[in-house]
C-alpha cells in the first residue's frame, strides 16, 4: 500500500528532514510512526498525502508513484487517503453532518448517497444524535472523532492520522486508537504517527521508529 | 481509487452503486453543488452589507462612466448625421449681380464634369427663407433693401468627393470672378467626423481603463475573500477538492459582483439621464428637434449587465487561481 526507496527530504531552509528512509506497508496492515519530536514522523505523512514532495526517492502509494503525479493529479491522490489530524481541522460554520460530508461533495456524490453514508460513519464513530451540532460544541474528544468519521466517510483503502491523540486525555486516547484498530479489522491500511510510546506499544502492532530523519528500528509484533 | 477493494469497506455502509447509475447522479450531484455555490455566495455577499455595497459602488462607477461618455458620443453622432446636404457647396455671388448673368454663371457651373447639379437662390428667396426662421423676421424689417446675394447651391459629383477632389472644385470656384465666398459644408462635417471618431477613441480606451480597474476591484476583493477563508481552502484540499470545486464560490462570488455593479452602473446612467432631460430637452428644442436625445436600448442594458458579470468572473478567476495554486506542491 505504501512503499518508500531511499526517500530524502530536505527543506528549503536546509533542515534535513528525512534521509535514506525505505520501508514498506502492506495492504491491510496498521503500524506506528514514532520518535522524538522533529523526528520527521509529520514529514512521512506529508509525502504520503502529497502534502509536500520528496527531495530524492521513490514513494508509492496504492500502487501510485507519487513522483509521476502531477499538480493536477494531487486531488484523485488525496482521495484514496482518509486523513486525521492533531488539531482535527474540521470547519466551524458548518453542522458535523456538513463537515463529515464534505469529502463526498468534493468527490461528487449525489445527495441522498451522501446522508447515508454521512449517518453511517457518524454511527460508526459513536455521534450519530450529534449530528446538527456546531463542532465549536462538542469536547475535544467528540470532534477528534468527527475529524475520523470525515477521514473514512470515502470508505478510502488508507487511513493517515497525525498525532490524533495529541489532545485527549488517556482513556479518550485509548480509545481512538481502538477506533483505529477496527477501520484495520475492516481491511483499511492504518498508518498513525504518535509519540505516545506506552499507548503504541499497548496496540501491539508494527512499530517504526524514526531519529533525525532516519529510520532507526522496525519493530514488528510476533504474531 | 477508493472501489478498487471491495475489502476496504467498513460494514455498517452501504455498498457503492454501480457506476451507470453513478454517472447520472453524478450529474445531478454537479448541478446541485453549481446551485449551491450560487446561492451560497450571494448569501455571504448579503452577510456583509457594508463592504459589498463599497466594492459594487466602485465597480459600478467605472462602468457607468465610460458608458455615458458613449451614450454622449451616440448622440452627437446624430447631430452630425442630421446634416443631410452637408455635400453641397454654397457658392456666394457678388452682390447685385443681373439674374440674367447669374443663369449664365449657373450653366457654366451646372456643364462641369464634376458638378452634378446647380440651385439658383435668388436674392427674394433668400430673403424669404430668412422671414421663415423665427427671430430674423422683425429683424429683416427695418432693412429697405434686400442685402442677400444670388447664392448657387453646388452638389459635387458623388465621385469628385473623393478626398481631393471637392477641395479642388471649391478652389476653382473660389477664384471666379463671379463669386464671392464658397461654403463647403463638407469640411465642417469632416472635422465634426474626425471629432467624434476621436471620442469614441478616447471612450474606447477610457472604458478599457476603468473596466481593467473594475476586474482589479472584484479580484482584490475575492483576494481578500480568500485569504480570510484560506483554512477552509487548505482544509477542502486535504480532503482531495480539485482547482474547480476550490475556484467555484468564488467565482460566484465575482459573477454576482460584476451583475450587482451592471445593475448599479444602469441605475447612476438612468439618475444621470433623469437630472440632464429638461435642459436637454430645451437644447433640442432650440434645434427645432432636429435631433431626439435617447438613453440605452434595451438590447444595451443586456449587454451591461452580462459584461458587467462577465467582468466579476475573470476578476474573481483571476485572483482565485493565483492564490489557490500557492496552497500547492507542484
Amino acid at each position: 500500500m505504501i512503499r518508500f526507496d531511499l526517500v530524502g527530504k530536505r527543506y528549503p531552509s536546509g533542515h534535513e528532514a528525512l534521509a535514506e528512509l525505505s520501508f514498506e506497508l502492506a495492504a491491510g496492515e496498521m503500524a506506528f510512526v514514532t520518535g522524538h519530536s522533529g523526528a520527521g514522523k509529520s514529514t512521512l505523512l506529508k509525502l504520503v498525502a502529497l502534502l509536500e514532495r520528496p527531495s530524492r526517492g521513490q514513494i508509492t502509494v496504492n500502487g501510485q508513484n507519487l513522483n509521476h503525479t502531477r499538480r493536477r493529479g494531487i486531488p484523485q491522490v488525496r482521495r484514496g487517503i482518509g486523513m486525521v489530524f492533531q488539531d482535527h481541522r474540521l470547519l466551524l460554520d458548518r453542522s458535523v453532518f456538513d463537515n463529515v460530508a464534505l469529502p463526498l461533495v468534493i468527490a461528487g456524490m449525489a445527495r441522498e448517497e451522501i446522508g447515508k453514508r454521512v449517518r453511517a460513519a457518524l454511527d460508526k464513530v459513536g455521534l450519530l444524535a450529534r449530528e446538527q451540532a456546531a463542532p465549536i460544541a462538542l469536547s475535544t474528544g467528540e470532534q477528534q472523532r468527527v475529524g475520523i468519521a470525515r477521514a473514512i466517510v470515502a470508505k478510502p483503502p488508507l487511513l493517515i492520522a497525525d498525532e490524533p491523540t495529541g489532545n485527549l486525555d488517556p482513556q479518550l486516547s485509548a480509545e481512538v486508537m481502538a477506533l483505529f484498530g477496527e477501520f484495520q479489522q475492516v481491511g483499511t491500511t492504518v498508518l498513525v504517527a504518535s509519540h505516545d510510546l506506552a499507548l503504541v506499544k499497548r496496540m501491539g502492532k508494527r512499530v517504526l521508529v524514526l531519529d533525525h530523519g532516519r529510520l532507526i528500528d522496525d519493530f514488528r509484533p510476533v504474531a | 481509487m477508493n472501489r478498487r477493494k471491495s475489502t476496504n469497506r467498513l460494514k455498517p455502509v452501504a455498498p457503492a452503486r454501480v457506476p451507470v447509475v453513478r454517472s447520472r447522479t453524478g450529474m445531478r450531484a454537479w448541478r446541485e453543488q453549481h446551485l449551491y455555490s450560487l446561492f451560497s455566495s450571494l448569501g455571504r455577499l448579503v452577510a456583509r452589507p457594508w463592504a459589498t455595497a463599497l466594492t459594487l459602488a466602485v465597480m459600478s462607477l467605472a462602468m457607468a462612466l465610460p458608458l455615458l461618455f458613449w451614450l454622449l458620443l451616440d448622440n452627437a453622432r446624430q447631430l452630425g448625421g442630421s446634416v443631410e446636404d452637408a455635400r453641397a457647396l454654397s457658392v456666394f455671388l457678388k452682390p447685385d449681380m443681373d439674374a440674367a448673368v447669374v443663369q449664365a454663371f449657373a450653366r457654366t457651373v451646372r456643364e462641369r464634369t464634376d458638378v452634378a447639379a446647380v440651385e439658383v437662390k435668388t436674392p427674394d428667396q433668400g430673403l424669404a427663407e430668412f422671414r421663415g426662421q423665427s427671430g430674423f423676421a422683425d429683424a429683416l424689417k427695418v432693412l429697405h433693401y434686400n442685402p442677400l446675394p444670388a447664392v448657387l447651391i453646388v452638389t459635387p459629383r458623388s465621385d469628385a468627393l473623393a478626398v481631393d477632389a471637392a477641395p479642388a472644385l471649391v478652389a476653382e470656384l473660389q477664384r471666379d470672378p463671379a463669386v464671392d465666398l464658397v461654403q463647403y459644408d463638407a469640411q465642417w462635417r469632416q472635422r465634426l467626423n474626425a471629432i467624434l471618431a476621436l471620442t469614441a477613441r478616447v471612450a474606447m480606451v477610457l472604458a478599457g481603463l476603468l473596466g481593467m480597474a473594475a476586474l482589479l476591484v472584484v479580484g482584490n476583493t475575492v483576494r481578500l475573500d480568500i485569504q480570510g477563508r484560506s483554512d477552509e481552502i487548505a482544509v477542502m484540499q486535504l480532503l482531495g477538492a480539485n482547482d474547480g470545486f476550490v475556484r467555484r464560490p468564488f467565482l460566484y462570488t465575482g459573477f454576482w459582483y460584476g451583475a450587482f455593479a451592471g445593475v448599479l452602473s444602469l441605475v447612476l446612467i438612468g439618475i444621470v439621464e433623469w437630472a440632464l432631460a429638461a435642459p436637454l430637452a430645451q437644447l433640442a428644442a432650440s434645434y427645432e428637434h432636429r435631433f431626439d436625445v435617447h438613453g440605452l436600448a434595451l438590447a444595451d442594458m443586456g449587454i451591461v449587465l452580462g459584461a458587467g458579470a462577465l467582468l466579476g468572473w475573470l476578476g474573481a478567476w483571476l485572483a482565485a487561481s493565483r492564490h489557490i495554486a500557492l496552497g500547492q506542491p507542484q
